[in-house]
């Protein structure tokens, strides 16, 4: 307990370093920007090979609980809330930090293993403004990007079970969705993920960049990231959903 | 392409490993050590995320139903929710992302400092002694983490429907039992044992091909939980409309 | 014993072995000798069976290990012990559990009688009583030295070593040297040692090989091999010894000669 409030203690002083970092020039725009890229490009696929079959399933099953009162035709409209506010953000940043963030921590871990953190710092550059920050900013800004991709195919599988496969119509399925889904549910999952990419990229960054011990080392950091930055991103969201449905309660 | 050539060689491995099996047998105690460290390992997180998505279940089911005045659904809606998609999915990814990644980094660290090919010089067959005892050891223990993970999900949202939301406990608990039959628990330990054996092979596989270095071990443990979290849920899609679908 | 028939190898373009005959003597110490980067642990790997060569043989024992099926593999290795570079040792087993491992899975002993063999080997590689010690707390040389006692403790017949010396002090260096020289007086062991250190190769070995760019430039007893006029190999030794002087023309390399010829 002792021990995991002074981790808890140690991450929030790393990530006000960061945050200073950030702040300070030089700011590395193409630096962050080659981040955002290589990590969009490389979660794309999996975030949609994710959120594609979860919304294919939420339509097969939701059909059925629907169709015990009759009410298929509001599937369209409650899957695709379900898929903006929560599904897609919560599926692509898992992705996020399975990918974005374990790789993160698997580079800066292994930097740090071969002292080219050290090396960095020698050659008097401050290595967090310039290894961290735009890993940390280019996750930040990568998973609200995969969590609009995420929804766009998220709700796309919905649609491909509901009318494909299971014969909807089209043209009811699109009307509700549109009557059921407000432009805040869109903004709603892309402010989230800002947020749970920012936690990504600090839990990643904060695990990389204090590996010791070789090889294995750098595989425990990798570890730690994707459960924790995980476990910190769920816990958050509950309060973020709990505060938009809290006020329909 | 290259995602065709990975795949031929995840099949070759796979053989491999079946041949083996075949040859030499497992290691009996191994598996019970996997298995007890699959699950200790794996369960504090598992307990946390699944309370964390059955409150979520209940908090979007309420919002669902509101329009079919099915406050008194949420229940229903948790329990088939849980117990026939999200219950085996959570436990599967938990799994992937504590006891996957690290055999991954495990086999990757002993493959770069040669103790794979120690094992071979001393005549022990590799695949035999590391991947069966995980992977029979994770086959067992999934299943159990499922049901762990379905429950853990029922009691935080009745928690939420009861004390959030102000519904009535009792019609909470009447339809959580009443949207399920034992079926549903049967499948989704069908899909626990599959999803299993994919993240245990997978995991393996990228630790076996783990690349040199630090860089190598981290690369090999990001594979591991990525490819076989997408394989899990791709795969969840098609044993659903198998299980429940009953095709269109 | 153990014989090698012309092999070859290349990893993609890389040429790394190009026709290397050689032919073990038995109950002898054998150096294979080299600049880095020429093959000299792929070599060793083919002659557990580890790698397959492109073209040619490697016979243990009368078993071709490229050709073998795997338990003819296997029941090959079991006569062989091998030191890795950095001693291999499994992580999550202690010093006692690893040395153990070969015995509990190939022999019916008992726990008492494994027990007893193992901290036997564990002293005469001079680490008595460190059963319980976990790996991370060895040092680099004490990590070889249970390697070691890894490596002899189904009591082989060949013992192969991957670079016994990388990574040591001079002084840790030599005890190892020593139990090299003790433990092939005691037990008859053949011995094949990878190795880049001179002073310690020469001090041990009855033969050296010497590879250079995937082939043979050098293979005879130790004291020949040291007159050799071959240019190479004169530039390799010297960077560490005071050589004696080359001997004539006719008298170089001999021995791989009659490897090649045979």
């Amino acid at each position: 307990m002792v021990a995991s409030l002074g981790a808890l203690g140690r991450f929030a002083t790393f990530s006000a370093v960061v945050l200073r970092s950030t702040l300070r020039p030089p700011w590395l725009v193409h630096e962050t920007l080659s981040r955002c890229y290589v990590t969009t490009t490389r979660c794309l696929l999996p975030v949609i090979a994710v959120c594609g079959p979860f919304g294919m399933v939420m339509s097969l099953q939701g059909l059925e609980i629907f169709g015990l009162f009759g009410a298929e035709r509001l599937l369209s409209g409650l899957v695709s809330v379900a898929i903006l506010r929560e599904l897609a953000p919560v599926l692509a940043s898992v992705l996020v930090a399975a990918q974005g963030g374990s790789s993160c921590a698997a580079e800066l871990g292994a930097m740090r293993i071969k002292e080219e953190l050290d090396a960095t710092e020698v050659m008097a550059v401050d290595s967090i403004g310039w290894h961290v920050v735009p890993r940390v900013l280019g996750l930040t800004l990568a998973t609200p990007l995969l969590n609009v991709a995420g929804a766009a195919s998220g709700l796309t599988g919905a649609f491909f079970t509901a009318v494909v496969m299971k014969g909807e119509t089209a043209g009811v399925f699109m009307h509700e969705l549109w009557a059921l889904t407000s432009p805040a549910d869109v903004w709603g999952g892309i402010a989230k993920t800002t947020v749970f990419g920012a936690l990504i990229g600090l839990v990643a960054s904060y695990h990389g960049y204090h590996a010791t011990g070789g090889a294995a080392g750098v595989g425990k950091a990798v570890n730690d990231t994707v459960v924790r930055s995980v476990l910190v991103f769920i816990v958050v969201n509950y309060f973020l959903t709990s505060a938009f449905f809290g006020q329909l309660a | 392409m290259n995602t065709m050539r990975q795949a031929g060689a995840f099949a070759y491995f796979v053989w491999d490993w079946a041949m083996a099996v075949r040859r030499w047998g497992a290691p009996r105690a191994e598996i019970w050590r996997e298995a007890f460290r699959i699950g200790v390992m794996s369960l504090p997180i598992l307990l946390v995320i699944a309370a964390f998505v059955g409150t979520n279940l209940a908090l979007q089911g309420f919002y669902a139903f509101r329009p079919l005045g099915g406050g008194r659904l949420v229940g229903m809606f948790v329990s088939l929710a849980g117990v026939r998609e999200l219950g085996p999915i959570i436990a599967a990814a938990m799994v992937a992302a504590k006891a996957g990644t690290e055999m991954a980094s495990q086999i990757g660290v002993m493959r770069i400092r040669e103790q794979i090919d120690a094992l071979e010089v001393m005549a022990v067959n590799p695949y035999a002694w590391l991947v069966t005892p995980r992977l029979v050891g994770i086959v067992l223990v999934l299943p159990a983490l499922t049901v762990i993970s379905i429950f853990t999900m029922l009691a935080s949202g009745y928690l939420v429907a009861v004390f959030q939301l102000g519904l009535n406990g009792s019609t909470y608990l009447t339809f959580a039992t009443q949207g399920i039959t034992a079926m549903d628990f049967v499948y989704g330990m069908l899909k626990a044992v599959w999803f299993g054996m994919i993240i245990c092979l997978v995991s393996c596989w990228y630790g076996f091909t783990c690349g040199r270095g630090p860089e190598g071990v981290g690369e090999a443990t990001n594979r591991a939980v990525v490819t076989s979290a997408v394989v899990c849920v791709l795969s969840n899609y098609f044993l659903s409309e198998i299980l429940y679908g009953g095709g269109p | 014993m153990i014989e090698i028939i012309d092999l070859h190898k290349r990893f993609g373009e890389l040429v790394v072995l190009d026709g290397v005959s050689l032919s073990i003597p038995p109950g002898e110490t054998t150096a294979i000798i080299g600049p880095s980067g020429t093959g000299k642990s792929v070599l060793l790997k083919h002659i557990v069976g580890l790698i397959e060569p492109d073209s040619g043989q490697v016979i243990c024992f009368g078993t071709d290990m490229a050709q073998a099926s795997e338990r003819e593999r296997y029941a090959v290795r079991r006569r062989f012990g091998m030191l890795f570079q950095d001693g291999a040792l499994f992580d999550s087993l202690s010093v006692g559990e690893n040395v153990a491992f070969p015995l509990e899975r190939h022999t019916r002993l008992s726990p008492r009688e494994i027990r007893d063999r193992v901290e036997e080997k564990l002293a005469v590689v001079g680490l008595p009583g460190t059963w319980d010690r976990a790996v991370s707390q060895l040092s680099g040389g004490q990590r070889k030295r249970v390697g070691l006692a890894r490596a002899i403790v189904m009591e082989p017949e060949v013992v192969l070593f991957d670079e016994p010396n990388s990574g040591l002090d001079p002084l840790t260096s030599d005890q190892i040297d020593t139990l090299i020289l003790d433990m092939k007086q005691a037990l008859g062991i053949t011995f094949v040692i990878i190795s880049h250190d001179i002073i310690g190769t020469v001090r041990v070995a009855d033969h050296i090989a010497m590879l250079n760019a995937g082939k043979l430039v050098a293979w005879d007893r130790t004291e020949a091999v040291l007159r050799s006029p071959e240019p190479v190999v004169r530039a390799f030794l010297r960077r560490n010894l005071v050589l004696p002087e080359a001997e004539g023309e006719q008298a170089h390399l001999p021995r791989a000669e009659e490897a090649r010829r045979g």
